[in-house]
């Protein structure tokens, strides 16, 4: 288990994030879990993730902070997916020009969203 | 006794501004004390609410996790499904618990696609709640109604169709939002079948909810569309020609011609945009013979399908209009014989001594 990949899951809807620790921990991964941007921030800090999952709109730090914080303060290239809700097709544009790898529109499916975690582990 | 008789004398003898001033306080501390009792008593009762409400949703949301995680592929439902189905069947008994159930249901529902939220679907009518929203389609209370329906779309519930169809035309416009999203959201275009019966006015944000909804499928295959367009519901000609033009209906053409001619001034305006939108030429043939008998904002709207749909042979009818009183048809028709024939375009500027006529010439040059 020590050498499980660490992701740092960034989502404020409670059940979405039970889920998706639950589907990513059944394969294997170890998850490290933030209901907020400023709980990832401390989490990206604290354990220098592999890769980070974090929604868009979030309370405290949204997820565009939580790139820019990665990018441009700790300067770290872990690859980061973000999820976005219909309309936001503007903050995904900017989450791309911030740094992001990936983008996932909500509804999302988790099985795909597994198949695109081990595609980037590749 | 003393001080309140010292207070009583005090009061007596102070002026009546005074006077006036300690009744108003007195009055205040009646009203103010009792409600701020109550405010403190409902912010308690509020926040113990919220603790509840909080402590269920987190039960219920293990549940749902682990209820969509213990299925296997032998049975349909498994053993550990069923006895999640089996606390959920006890829990929704009362209407706050099923309240925090079916919120529950959605919070995950709306941010999941997939076999997952299908699984929700199951769930939603293994666990006994639809047996609770059926019953709403037959409520007198067009909210409850409303909530039913809204809710049954939600959960994707198909088999409600005919109970929820009833209700097309029913008096409130929010229950007839519903059942239009209902048919649309569950049956795509086939859904729209509520229109050949609809006898309400399709306001303008019904439109554009609708054709949200639309847009968002895969199959985008359009059905017949020609009896709608023949709809005595003006509202449902006006939105069906938004289909048209979205969907490239070149196929109604014809119809659309015979439209030219409808009653209705606005729709008209409509079909000519959606017969340029198409590029029909054949309609700019029947809108110069008929231009004269024509509204302005009809005639406005012919030369703007003449600019997108002009031809040399419009010289003629161009000329005649190019001094038009109305000033968007008079820049229209000099923009379109710049396109058609510069050379006569120069000489009328050149030949001219209109300022407002120089103008126009000049703006139509420089843009």
């Amino acid at each position: 288990m020590s050498d499980a990949k660490k992701i740092v899951l960034a989502e404020d809807n409670s059940i979405l994030l039970l889920l998706l620790k639950f589907q990513l921990e059944k394969e294997g991964y170890k998850l490290l879990i933030a209901v907020n941007g400023k709980e990832a921030v401390d989490l990206i800090e604290a354990h220098n993730p592999d890769l980070i999952l974090t929604d868009i709109m979030m309370p405290f730090i949204s997820g565009l902070e939580v790139i820019s914080h990665v990018r441009n303060k700790l300067n770290l290239k872990t690859p980061i997916i973000v999820f976005s809700s219909a309309g936001q097709e503007e903050m995904v544009l900017k989450a791309f020009d911030l740094g992001a790898t990936d983008f996932m529109s909500k509804p999302l499916s988790p099985n795909e969203l597994v198949i695109r975690i081990k595609k980037l582990f590749r | 006794m003393n001080e309140t008789y010292y207070f009583i004398e005090y009061f007596k003898q102070s002026p009546p501004i005074i006077q006036v001033a300690w009744i108003f306080s007195a009055v205040f501390s009646v009203f103010i004390i009792p409600l701020i009792i109550y405010l403190n008593y409902l912010r308690w009762h509020l926040r113990k609410n919220e603790i509840v409400v909080a402590k269920y949703q987190a039960e219920y949301e293990q549940a749902l996790v682990h209820y969509l995680y213990s299925g296997n592929e032998e049975e349909e439902i498994s053993s550990e499904q069923q006895l999640i189905i089996d606390k959920l069947k006890k829990c929704i008994l009362t209407p706050f618990k099923r309240k925090i159930v079916i919120s529950t249901l959605l919070k995950l529902k709306n941010e999941i696609s997939g076999e997952v939220a299908q699984s929700i679907e199951k769930l939603y009518c293994q666990s006994g709640l639809i047996d609770y929203t059926l019953p709403k389609l037959t409520s007198k209370k067009w909210y409850t109604l409303a909530k039913g329906i809204r809710e049954l779309r939600q959960f994707q519930v198909k088999e409600a169709h005919d109970q929820v169809a009833k209700h097309i035309n029913h008096p409130r416009r929010q229950v007839r939002k519903e059942m239009q999203l209902y048919m649309v959201n569950l049956f795509y275009f086939e859904g729209l079948d509520f229109l050949n019966v609809l006898k309400t006015p399709l306001s303008e944000w019904d439109q554009i909810q609708l054709l949200e909804v639309l847009q968002r499928f895969d199959n985008q295959k359009i059905p017949n569309i020609t009896s709608w367009l023949n709809s005595s519901n003006d509202s449902v000609v006006v939105f069906v020609l938004k289909l048209a033009k979205i969907y490239n209906q070149f196929e109604q053409k014809e119809v659309l011609i015979d439209m030219l001619n409808h009653k209705n001034k606005d729709i008209v305006v409509e079909v000519i945009s959606v017969l340029c939108h198409l590029e029909v030429f054949e309609a700019k043939e029947v809108l110069k013979n008929t231009f004269e008998q024509r509204t302005q904002e009809e005639q406005i709207a012919i030369f703007k399908l003449m600019e997108n749909l002009y031809e040399i042979n419009d010289e003629p009818f161009l000329l005649d209009y190019i001094y038009h009183e109305n000033f968007e048809i008079k820049v229209s028709a000099l923009k379109i014989l710049k396109s058609i024939n510069s050379y006569k375009f120069n000489f009328l500027k050149s030949s001219s001594s209109e300022s407002e006529f120089l103008q126009i010439a000049h703006f139509i040059e420089n843009n």
